[in-house]
């Protein structure tokens, strides 16, 4: 059994209050906008997801734990996401598949995992291989143009942080892996974590060789729950199965048996992608060495195996890391904390990890605290 | 037609649409390039050899346009057929190819043995392993090899057919010349798994197209 030191102590009322007041302006100014709207229900949703965000900002300042905190609102996130985009395909057109002619047409709202798949055709024949639209269109709001961007501006505060704070989908394994108490599987193997670099390899050169997003019409489990080509043919209902098995496997079971997000670990193409950028990231995750007595409970903790006995050694983890800060705070010395490039490892953790969180909170409220206001009005219109 | 003008005809052809060439064979090469972890001059060689199959392959196929004139372009059919086969031969050569990145064993057992058969078997086909995927890709009809072969088809004879064949070629090659780029990541261990793993899921999708492909093909024959 490892030793255990005492944690600090939390955070006095008074100066966690003040620590949140920025987020609670940047929250109030966020969600004026859905506040105005006509009826209650977008006001009282509004209402909730703002306190909702200060609230874990808050417990986040006052007891110096990130990832427990930061879970919560990830979770609903997941979960929300999905109900409130079938919401909107049921309003339209009456149900989740997509008519492959409506698709053809430039219907399909983007997602960002299409992202590294659209560059290498953009660049060798000049084509944007996926059937969205570039701008926003009265039938398809959510255009190309505005999720680059948003994507772009997340990416260079965060890096892989992305995964953490901004996607969509990751909640929902996340808040399967929450459910269990200990993992059934325990033992995995550590080659797994290069498969969402295969699978970014082989959808990347596909997508090029097909001029199609092979990664959206053959391996999304996502597309289970949100929107998947209507089943008209042997192809299509083997793709449907496809996204059934993936989501399933990947997404529930194996998340519930490991406490891990394997969709993350074993196959997202966007994550691995997306860890290119933890090299311009300036917030980072170090390992005290001095401090380390190697218990590997920030090991266990990862939720994507990003920590190895060569991130013990090195002081690093692994280019993997999505900076959810489940490893500091299960680090009982204190060895493992957030760091800003540039600076000595350990001397002003602290700031680093508040100056990271009001980046990464900031992208939270304004993407992510959008739709779970959005939903939450449509929940709520149902009882108001 | 002089040859002169014939040449340079394929010349430009085959650069103006080399990105599509690329883009198609990529799949192929790439990951090939990648899993042997060679340094610049040894990928260099490895896609020499990628490229003097593809040569073969368009060489072949031009000899087979020129004899059936343009019956093998138009026929949608017999286009059906060569690409559920390409698909087919592309997944058993690239399954295989992976296959013995894993299962070379690293400790040497004894003349005979199970391991020790595997290990030459994988050791003889790595070496043709570049050339005859290059083959295979040569022969996969992308559109603008179907375009250069619909060209070759209306040439006068089959020395003017394979001169159209081997300038467009040379003009379609100059797009690989930087994957020898790739040499790069010789220094990565990891490249290799992922170059593994990739082949692999490369195989499955190639072997996909070629049941979809091929069950078509039969059952509507």
């Amino acid at each position: 059994m490892p030793e255990r030191t005492l944690r600090a102590a939390p955070r006095s009322w008074g100066k966690s209050l003040l620590l949140t007041l920025p987020i609670l302006l940047w929250s109030l100014l966020m969600f004026s906008r859905a506040a105005m709207q006509p009826g209650r229900a977008p006001k009282l949703a509004a209402a909730v997801t703002l306190l909702l965000m200060a609230a874990l900002f808050f417990q986040m300042v006052r007891t110096f734990e990130t990832h427990r905190w930061r879970r919560y609102f990830f979770v609903a996130l997941g979960f929300l996401f999905p109900i409130g985009f079938i919401w909107d395909l049921v309003a339209l057109r009456g149900s989740m598949s997509i008519p492959v002619e409506r698709m053809l047409s430039g219907d399909t709202p983007f997602c960002f995992i299409v992202i590294p798949m659209m560059i290498v055709p953009a660049a060798l024949l000049g084509t944007i291989v996926f059937p969205g639209s570039v701008l926003a269109t009265a039938s398809n709001p959510h255009a190309i143009s505005a999720m680059v961007a948003l994507w772009l501006v997340a990416t260079l505060l965060l890096g892989k942080g992305w995964c953490s704070y901004g996607c969509f989908f990751g909640g929902i394994e996340e808040g399967f892996a929450a459910v269990a108490k200990k993992p059934r599987i325990k033992k995995l193997d550590a080659r797994l974590r290069w498969m969402p670099w295969a699978v970014l390899a082989t959808v990347v050169l596909l997508t090029a060789a097909l001029l199609e997003p092979v990664y959206c019409t053959w391996l999304c489990p996502f597309k289970a729950v949100t929107e998947y080509l209507q089943v008209r043919s042997f192809e299509t209902a083997f793709q449907a199965g496809i996204f059934a098995v993936l989501f399933l496997g990947l997404v529930v079971v194996l998340p519930l048996v490991t406490k891990k997000r394997t969709q993350c670990s074993f196959l997202c193409p966007f994550g691995a992608f997306q860890s290119l950028f933890n090299k311009t990231s300036a917030f980072d995750v170090r390992i005290d060495r001095s401090k380390c007595q190697p218990c590997v409970l920030c090991e266990k903790a990862c939720p994507t195996l990003s920590i190895g006995a060569e991130s013990l050694e090195s002081g690093k983890p692994r280019l993997s890391c999505m900076k959810c800060g489940a490893c500091v705070d299960a680090c009982v010395r204190g060895a493992v904390v957030w760091h800003i490039k540039g600076t000595p490892v350990g001397t002003s953790a602290e700031r680093a990890r508040l100056m990271h969180l009001y980046s990464a909170w900031g992208f939270a409220v304004l993407f992510g605290g959008g739709i779970i206001a959005n939903t939450l009005a449509k929940l709520f219109g149902l009882l108001v | 037609m002089p040859a002169g003008g014939l040449a340079t005809e394929a010349l430009l052809l085959g650069i103006s649409s080399g990105p599509v060439c690329l883009a198609s064979c990529s799949p192929v090469l790439l990951p090939v390039l990648a899993a042997e972890r060679k340094s610049a001059w040894g990928t260099g060689a490895l896609l020499a050899e990628f490229l003097a199959g593809r040569l073969g392959g368009y060489l072949g196929f031009a000899c087979l346009a020129w004899l059936l004139g343009l019956s093998l372009n138009l026929e949608p059919r017999a286009r059906i057929m060569v690409y559920g086969l390409c698909d087919a031969g592309l997944a058993v050569l690239l399954a295989a190819y992976a296959m013995g990145l894993q299962t070379a064993p690293e400790k040497s057992c004894e003349h005979g043995c199970p391991a020790s058969r595997a290990r030459r078997f994988n050791d003889r086909y790595r070496t043709f392993a570049p050339v005859s995927l290059g083959f295979v890709s040569g022969l996969t009809l992308c559109p603008p090899f179907v375009a250069a072969g619909v060209r070759a088809a209306e040439t006068s004879s089959l020395p003017q057919a394979l001169l159209f064949f081997a300038c467009f070629f040379v003009g379609t090659s100059i797009w690989f010349l930087p994957s020898v780029s790739l040499a790069v990541v010789e220094r990565f261990a990891a490249v290799a798994v992922v170059a593994r793993f990739t082949l692999f899921l490369l195989a499955a999708w190639y072997a996909y197209a070629a049941v979809i492909i091929l069950g078509r093909y039969f059952l509507h024959a």
